[in-house]
């Protein structure tokens, strides 16, 4: 068993491992940069050690000094977090060829999945549906709209080259791909000089559906549900539940069958999140696989009663699972909102800062998840979520009361805080009817432009 | 709230003390995955830097690297074929050891000389490729290095291939003594025959690159590029310092030293290299010319307006702040420019941008009086007033134009040649003189366009052309109006009153037979609406292109010596 961590991350993160660490009587190691020193994963580890300056790429991101750090510390193994170098094949190697425990899957893995192309074709091997799309390079609109025929309207022409929206066309018929192509050709050629072009089905207001899975070194992979991470802004997941409202039992076991061969077709150890759009028929598809812990692993925690830090240091332990898929069951329905120091009237700016003052919510079925504290001063210099608010209830209605009672509690002053903007979501008619998918937000910001 | 110690820790069974040495199983770093950089001092990654360029990912510098990695790094994989690889030189002179220290550093390096020659694929280009190893006795050139890179070159002149040469070097092999000597001109001799026919030689230089090596073919390239930071000279710095008896600046003799003083003609990364000598070739090979075929009406004939603009008038459009500059030029014409610096003698002359692009997929050498945009940038091109050197750039571009019989295109924009103290040291007349002495003769087309001012002998030096053309509010005169008053009314101020008379106007010279075109220019003319203007230019010089290519070069020369014979 591992005895001693060190947590390669800061943050809400690092301070939720060191505390999975301290249930299980494993001594953690924190590591800081120099803009970290009152940080609260600083102040809470058994160890802290001074990594580099403020940027990133000389501290948090600088694997020899967190190797030196570990071997230094003595710890025997390295928890990653998300972010940073988490996802990183080179680190995981370079921990394999220091015999260090890398909690998470080896190295090779990551690689595999980290490159599109590759974890594609490994899913198709597998049987695991992918957005059907020309395999070749299509040059003109008669082979194109063969193609498109196969693949199935609505289809989306993309430039080889493309990016911006650029040579990007969307076409519902036969009709609409002939036109559309060329002008998408032409779009491309002007502004990349190249009109190779590719066609995908075009997949029409999904939902972000995702699936946490876990594996053992013996070779057991269960899932334990999904996630709806729908509620995003550029990308970036705002709320995330379990379960989703639009998946039955019936397409629950679909996805995670799918998701489990998945894993398994990538030879997976640990835990991990699949990454599928839900298109509103019932068709999913898989985007790309996670090879992290994620921010949002809480709500899976709380429907299934299990602690994925503390599985996942039991997994690079070598232990198996400490359950079997039929021990997983489903109950209640969690949220949980990322609180973020950013104004969402100035575009999301970053808000770093001291907190003057600060109150959080508390009672049954709340969690909070941060790494702020009365006086604190968030830097400049990393992301800006300081907390997660996490609530349980029964059922989606009255989790979704809870939700809006807590953030209703929450007081942070000396900083701006998206805290109101999540408010104002929570109490969204159409979040309440469940009617999502990942354009949600930017039909709100849209309509909300066109009111005033 | 300070938080200072104030949380509980955990404290277990795990042992305190780091896992030392003695512990088998527990977490080290192997041997050698961490390395030291020797530059910056940080502990980087060994692989990382193997597997990459060699380059610190601390300090971004550069660490020396074996022949075989080089090639690897520059040729298209698989595709290099080694020539002469066992060909090994005697101990001519009998030098006690050398054969054993030899023997010693083979067995080291798995070489058996100090460079590897042979013949690759670079980006689809086939040429003939040397490197050296500065591993092997530090790339000294002994017999053998001389003979290999001798024997590569020739085949490279049977064959009709460009050369492309990674060197470093401490100089010539001392333990070889005269016959090592004697390398620096072999090679250089057979670099001189693969000139002649008219073939490329590329010239890469990294550190360090010094002695009989610099003085001989590393400095022959067509064109020279070279690493940053490289060291590049004759005599080492140490023995400089010990035979002048002071310390060097900081910064002498590397490669941007040498940039400065007009020997490279580019600084380039070592992660760029390859696109780069792929750039080059591409732009020496020999391809199809493209006619110019114009869909658009560029309307383009100038019509004389005699009653709209006076003379003085068009002086100040033609020096305007916001009016397009030789760079926009460049910019809009040609496509793949790769600018190409230094006079091979003193220094690279700012005032004058030079270099080879494309004009409708067709190789030319461009060259161009460059004046800023802002009073910075005007300062650092010293307001497009050439010195001597940069007429020398000019000229030495010329030549390399004429070896592989590309057209020259001049854009002519300056105020006139530099008068100053260190400019007539350096013989600005001489320059000048040089110029209007070789452009005659030039077996290639040449076509001149005055874009802005046209200040006399400055401005001649780039414009005896097949033809000159002028824009329609440029000027081109023997002299400044101001100057012209000054010395023949001595008064100044009478500058405007001078331009009347000086008929220095497109219009006026197109009358006499001085320039064959005026190019229409819109009434505001600034960078926005260059395009109108390039548009036209666009058209006429791939006119131009047809018309003189068909020509043989005595033709033209006649042509251009009439042209000037008839003045």
């Amino acid at each position: 068993m591992i005895k001693k961590v060190l947590i390669a991350n800061r943050g809400e993160i690092a301070v939720r491992i060191i505390r999975a660490c301290r249930e299980m009587g494993i001594e953690t190691v924190a590591v800081y940069s120099e803009a970290d020193k009152e940080a609260l994963h600083t102040q809470l580890a058994d160890e802290a050690i001074c990594i580099g300056p403020a940027p990133a790429s000389e501290s948090y991101l600088s694997m020899e000094r967190i190797l030196s750090a570990t071997i230094v510390s003595g710890a025997d193994a390295i928890h990653p977090g998300f972010g940073f170098l988490s996802e990183n094949s080179r680190f995981a190697e370079l921990c394999e060829q220091c015999h260090i425990t890398f909690i998470g899957p080896g190295s090779d893995v990551i690689a595999r999945l980290g490159n599109k192309q590759e974890a594609r074709n490994t899913m198709i091997a597998a049987g695991v549906p992918v957005i059907p799309g020309s395999k070749e390079p299509v040059y003109d609109a008669e082979t194109g709209a063969v193609q498109a025929e196969a693949i199935g309207y609505p289809v989306i022409i993309k430039a080889a080259l493309g990016g911006g929206g650029k040579g990007m066309r969307v076409a519902e018929t036969p009709e609409e791909f002939e036109t559309g192509f060329r002008t998408a050709q032409k779009e491309a050629q002007n502004a990349f000089g190249d009109g190779t072009m590719y066609i995908e089905h075009f997949v029409r207001h999904p939902r972000h559906i995702e699936f946490q899975i876990l594996a053992d070194s013996q070779g057991n992979v269960i899932h334990l549900g999904e996630r709806d991470c729908s509620i995003q802004r550029n990308h970036q997941k705002m709320i995330e539940e379990s379960p989703s409202i639009a998946i039955s039992e019936e397409l629950r076991k679909k996805m995670g069958d799918a998701a489990v061969r998945a894993a398994k077709a990538a030879g997976y150890v640990n835990a991990g999140t699949i990454e599928f759009l839900l298109e509103k028929n019932g068709s999913f598809y898989f985007m790309e696989m996670n090879t992290r812990i994620q921010v949002e692993h809480p709500v899976t925690e709380w429907v299934t009663g299990m602690d994925l830090i503390k599985e996942q240091i039991r997994i690079a332990s070598g232990e198996p699972l400490s359950c079997t898929q039929e021990e997983i069951h489903i109950s209640g329905h969690a949220i949980e909102c990322r609180i973020n120091a950013e104004n969402p009237e100035k575009g999301f700016r970053p808000s770093p800062g001291t907190i003057t003052d600060m109150y959080l919510p508390g009672g049954k079925g709340i969690r909070i998840d941060s790494a702020v504290y009365s006086g604190y001063t968030i830097p400049p210099y990393y992301d800006s979520m300081i907390a997660k608010l996490i609530v349980w209830a029964p059922d989606r209605e009255e989790a979704i009361r809870k939700m809006q009672s807590a953030l209703g509690e929450i007081i942070i002053e000396g900083i701006d805080t998206n805290v109101d903007y999540q408010y104002e979501i929570l109490h969204d008619p159409r979040y309440l009817s469940g009617e999502l998918d990942i354009e949600f937000i930017e039909d709100r910001e849209r309509s909300a432009s066109c009111d005033s | 709230m300070n938080l200072g110690s104030m949380f509980k820790k955990t404290h277990g069974s795990a042992e305190k003390k780091a896992h030392g040495a003695g512990s088998q199983k527990g977490p080290k770093v192997p041997e050698g995955l961490l390395r030291k950089c020797s530059m910056c001092g940080a502990a980087i990654v060994a692989e990382e830097v193997r597997e990459g360029y060699y380059i610190c990912p601390k300090c971004g510098g550069y660490f020396r690297m074996g022949a075989r990695r080089r090639i690897r790094m520059i040729a298209d994989e698989g595709s290099f074929e080694e020539w002469n690889r066992d060909l090994a030189g005697p101990n001519p002179m009998e030098f006690q050891e050398y054969e054993e220290k030899l023997e010693e550093v083979r067995e080291k390096t798995g070489l058996t000389e100090a460079v590897i020659t042979g013949k690759a694929r670079i980006d689809g280009t086939d040429a003939v490729l040397g490197v050296c190893d500065g591993r092997f006795l530090m790339a000294s050139m002994g017999w053998a290095v001389g003979e290999k890179i001798t024997r590569a070159v020739e085949r490279a002149t049977e064959e009709r291939l460009p050369v492309v040469m990674i060197i470093c070097s401490g100089g010539a092999r001392m333990q070889e003594g005269i016959v090592s000597l004697m390398q620096m001109a072999k090679t250089s001799a057979a670099f001189k025959r693969h000139s002649d026919a008219g073939l490329l030689y590329i010239s890469v230089l990294t550190e360090p690159t010094t002695g009989g090596v610099t003085a001989s073919f590393a400095m022959l390239g067509d064109i020279i590029l070279s690493e940053p930071g490289a060291l590049i000279g004759f005599a080492g710095p140490r023995v400089i310092e010990q035979t002048i008896g002071q310390k060097l600046p900081k910064g002498f003799q590397r490669a941007e030293f040498l940039l400065e003083h007009g020997f490279l003609d580019r600084i380039v990364k070592r992660e760029e290299m390859k696109v780069e000598l792929s750039r080059i070739l591409k732009l020496h090979e020999k391809g199809e010319w493209e006619t110019v075929k114009s869909d658009r009406n560029s309307g383009g004939e100038y019509r004389c307006d005699p009653a709209q603009l006076s003379a003085w008038e068009r002086v100040g459009i033609s020096r305007k702040k916001d009016r397009p500059v030789g760079s926009d030029y460049i910019r809009e014409l040609f496509t793949d420019f790769a600018e190409l610096h230094g006079d091979r003698n003193f220094a690279d002359d700012r005032a004058i941008i030079g270099g080879i692009g494309r004009f409708h997929g067709q190789p030319v050498t461009v060259i161009a009086q460059a004046k800023g945009k802002n009073t910075k940038e005007n300062l650092d091109r010293n307001f497009a007033m050439p010195s001597p050197e940069g007429y020398r750039k000019a000229l030495r571009l010329m030549k390399q134009a004429e070896k592989f019989q590309r057209p020259i295109l001049c854009f002519v924009d300056t105020p006139g040649a530099f008068c100053g103290m260190e400019a007539e040291e350096r013989g600005q007349g001489e320059a000048i003189a040089r110029n209007l002495f070789e452009m005659i003769s030039l077996k290639v087309p040449v076509l001149s366009v005055v874009i802005g001012e046209g200040g006399s002998g400055g401005a001649l030096a780039l414009a005896v052309a097949d033809e000159v053309w002028m824009l329609e509010n440029a000027v081109y005169s023997v002299l400044s109006p101001e100057g012209f008053a000054s010395i023949l009314w001595k008064d100044s101020s009478r500058a405007s009153e001078a331009a009347e008379v000086m008929k220095l106007t497109a219009e006026d010279l197109k009358r006499q037979n001085i320039v064959e075109q005026v190019i229409p220019e819109p009434e505001e003319y600034t960078e926005k609406n260059l395009g109108e203007v390039t548009r036209i230019m666009e058209e006429k010089i791939g006119e131009f292109l047809i018309k003189y290519k068909v020509m043989t070069a005595e033709e033209r020369s006649e042509r251009r010596y009439e042209r000037f014979r008839r003045m």
